[in-house]
């Protein structure tokens, strides 16, 4: 049976630094107005997405397709950053 | 040039308005059928079905084997909070790119981020849209004769795709096509 494989510190440190980075990016550039008219579960699953940049959660929170989410966090002015 | 794809890569690659020249960078780009499963809307299934029709896009034969590799890398990179979700498609594409020798067009974080520590995948080649378009301009397929004419072209992509690459990432490309330029 396989074990994990861990990254190390530095490199979990450095994905930190990006992961917030990205996420305050996301935070400022998002539609505030358009995300708090949204149904409370979109409106959850747009907030997860721009909390962790994580599209599979949010899509599966908002019961949707990744693309079809897509659509979505565009209409809300959410970056994809990488 | 052989290339593999993925469903975040394809979603928004598929906006951009110059996507046709994918075409003319690779050879063979290889999808995996999850992969098919995971596009559900017009513009993604659009563009796929195009680029199918035209030979370009192969369905990639899986093997038992690689399902085995599957499993092993699955329990490996499992539970590592730093790791966004990977569903199995993505991950089945890097396993693909790997034994193709083949490069993995990818926006995943997450499997950016395997290819960083795991030792049997470092050195896979992981492009997102910014090392495409940079290698879209050395193979002459994109035009520049400055690096503000690269950022233009940035700059439509991050507009067309509602996109953003990270300054430092795009700070490396511009030193790198630099360079390339005053050769």
């Amino acid at each position: 049976m396989a074990g994990k494989i861990k990254p190390s510190k530095e490199l979990i440190e450095k994905w930190i630094r990006e992961d917030e980075e990205a996420r305050s990016i996301r935070r400022e550039k998002a539609n505030w107005d358009f995300i708090e008219k949204q149904p409370p579960k979109i409106r959850l699953a747009l907030i997860v997405f721009i909390e962790t940049g994580d599209i599979y959660k949010a899509a599966h929170i908002a019961n949707l397709t990744i693309d079809e989410f897509d659509e979505l966090r565009l209409k809300a002015g959410i970056p994809v950053i990488t | 040039m052989l290339g593999v794809i993925d469903a975040c890569f394809i979603i928004d690659w598929c906006r951009y308005r110059y996507r046709g020249l994918l075409e003319k960078f690779f050879s063979t780009l290889f999808v995996h059928e999850e992969t098919l499963e995971q596009l559900k809307s017009e513009r993604s299934i659009t563009y796929i079905s195009e680029l199918l029709a035209k030979g370009i896009l192969r369905l990639y034969p899986w093997s038992h084997r690689e399902e085995d590799e599957f499993l092993k890398l699955r329990s490996e990179i499992a539970s590592n909070s730093r790791i966004p979700s990977l569903e199995r498609p993505d991950i089945l594409c890097l396993i693909m790119a790997k034994n193709l020798n083949a490069t993995l067009l990818s926006e995943n974080v997450g499997i950016h981020r395997v290819v960083e520590f795991h030792k049997e995948y470092g050195n896979v080649i992981v492009w997102t849209a910014l090392e495409t378009l940079e290698n879209l301009v050395y193979k002459g397929l994109l035009n520049i004769s400055s690096t503000n004419e690269f950022l233009r072209y940035v700059k439509e992509y991050e507009y067309d795709t509602g996109h953003i690459f990270k300054s430092s990432r795009l700070e490396n490309s511009l030193r790198r096509l630099k360079s390339w330029l005053e050769k």
